[in-house]
């Protein structure tokens, strides 16, 4: 079987460009309206208000909002929740701070985002 | 021994460091206990064979203040088929299995600590994309039993954080000891082992890797590469992820893709998913450890429509094919993921 392990590494990066390629050059450019649309760009939550953590969320080392990290980071493994009831965003928020090893400021930030 | 007493002084430790750093809430975020998890059934129809595979894995999370956390999930999975597999009436059980249970202390951003049973951080798979209402093609790939161990789980200690980040990027780390365990729900073996990754905010780009070694039986090695992306301004999610151990090495390449941009009816397409996973396969020393015996290869395609973002309905269908004959691999079913606060509560 040793001599199949180029041909399967080559295969997996032949794979994977083509998936990139293919990714790109089907949805390359849609209208800056559209990054909504996108399917990791969930609307955002009920519970947040983008307009008042856009602008009181700056701050540290990431220089992001708490809707930018929320964007960013809460569809990198599923669906990206559309509402968490207030009473459970801290614990929520510590769960998830865990398992996707978001940085103190993260979460503080997504806090403020999600229960203003 | 050792690994509670251990565990023990880092809990008193935290007890400490906690008193002191206690942040001000700037939120109306709430600490009340949860009851969530994802529940579902599968109707798997594999080379003939029907299975009827109802699921339930409900986990509690209790917070103790906003810095540590207990949390625990048990699965539930009904495993149906025919007597004689393709005639007779519907037989089977119910298997319970208690998957992690474990404390995590947010002791701050380059170090978090959990001691417990708690999911092995190997590849991609185990600890982000198993829960039935996150992945996107029921069946797991193929190199999914790589890095898993017995269980899935290792019993001991955890850290994790992450120990730079940047506006462009930041780098993730876990890093374990398990200890043996053969107590029959909490399963692990002796491994230590760890993973890293970059994640590329702005671009949604995340590489990493992960490595263990198994400190019992023969020693072993086992590896992992992956890529997660999901390019903004696109509605696609890409993963590729290559594992190697002792017993072989494949890849998988998953593609999800969102009908979002359908130029008809695009109230009803923006709903739907469309996922492809393919995958190849090849053992080492006859293979094993939950690896086929010969090389494998395997394309799934699947249709999921989301009600909402935690109720979907879904279907794939996927061919293997091996040296010990091809199969038609057909799954679908509903999966829905719950979300309840354990009591009532005020805001704060
Ligand atoms: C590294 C992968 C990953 C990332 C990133 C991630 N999650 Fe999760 N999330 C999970 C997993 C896995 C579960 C299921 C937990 C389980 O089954 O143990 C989950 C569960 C949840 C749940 C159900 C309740 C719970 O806590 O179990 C919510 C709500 C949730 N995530 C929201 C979020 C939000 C908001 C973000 C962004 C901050 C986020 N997730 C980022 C992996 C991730």
């Amino acid at each position: 079987m040793i001599h199949r392990r180029p041909a399967i590494l080559a295969g997996s990066l032949v794979a994977c460009g083509l998936a990139v390629a293919g990714g790109l050059k089907l949805y390359a450019s849609p209208s800056s309206q559209q990054q909504n649309t996108s399917a990791q760009s969930q609307p955002a939550p009920k519970s947040g208000n983008s307009e008042k953590s856009g602008k009181s969320g700056h701050a540290g080392k990431t220089a992001k909002t708490g809707e930018q990290i929320f964007q960013q980071n809460c569809s990198r493994c599923h669906q990206a929740p559309m509402s968490i009831p207030p009473r459970i965003t801290g614990t929520v928020i510590m769960h998830m701070r865990v398992r996707a090893r978001l940085t103190g400021e993260e979460q503080q930030l997504l806090l403020k985002y999600l229960a203003p | 021994m050792m690994l509670w007493r251990a565990s023990g002084l880092l809990l008193l430790g935290a007890g400490v460091l906690y008193a002191q750093s206690a942040d001000p809430p700037q939120n109306n975020a709430g600490y009340v206990p949860v009851l969530s998890g994802g529940m579902g059934y599968v109707h798997n129809v594999n080379g003939g064979v029907t299975s009827l595979e109802p699921q339930i894995d409900p986990i509690l999370l209790l917070p103790l203040g906003s810095h540590f956390l207990i949390e625990s999930r048990v699965d539930f999975t009904g495993y149906y088929q025919r007597q004689n597999l393709t005639s007779g009436p519907y037989t089977g059980t119910v298997y319970q299995t208690l998957e992690f249970a474990q404390l995590d202390w947010l002791a701050s951003t380059p170090v978090m600590a959990t001691v417990g049973m708690y999911l092995l951080p190997f590849g991609m798979y185990n600890e982000r994309l198993d829960p039935i209402w996150i992945r996107n093609l029921q069946d797991p790939p193929i190199t999914a039993a790589i890095g898993n161990g017995s269980s899935g789980a290792g019993d001991g200690i955890m850290l994790r954080g992450v120990p730079y980040q940047n506006s462009s990027f930041s780098i993730q780390y876990s890093s374990y000891f398990s200890a043996l365990s053969t107590i029959s729900k909490i399963q692990a073996s002796r491994t230590a082992g760890g993973d890293t990754s970059i994640f590329f905010g702005n671009h949604r780009l995340e590489i990493g890797t992960s490595y263990q070694r198994y400190l019992q039986g023969r020693q072993t090695n086992n590896v992992a590469s992956y890529l997660s992306w999901q390019p903004p301004r696109t509605p696609l999610d890409v993963k590729f992820e290559y594992d190697r151990s002792y017993n072989g090495q494949g890849y998988w390449l998953e593609n999800a893709l969102w009908l979002r941009q359908s130029p008809f009816l695009q109230n009803i397409f923006q709903r739907f998913q469309f996922v492809t996973r393919m995958q190849q396969f090849d053992p080492f020393h006859g293979g094993g450890n939950g690896l086929p015996s010969v090389g494998t290869n395997r394309f799934d395609a699947g249709l999921n429509y989301y009600f909402k973002d935690d109720l979907r309905l879904i279907s794939s269908y996927g061919r293997q094919f091996s040296s010990k004959g091809n199969e038609n691999v057909w799954n679908a079913g509903i999966t829905y993921r719950f979300l309840l606060p354990l009591w009532p509560g005020r805001n704060k």
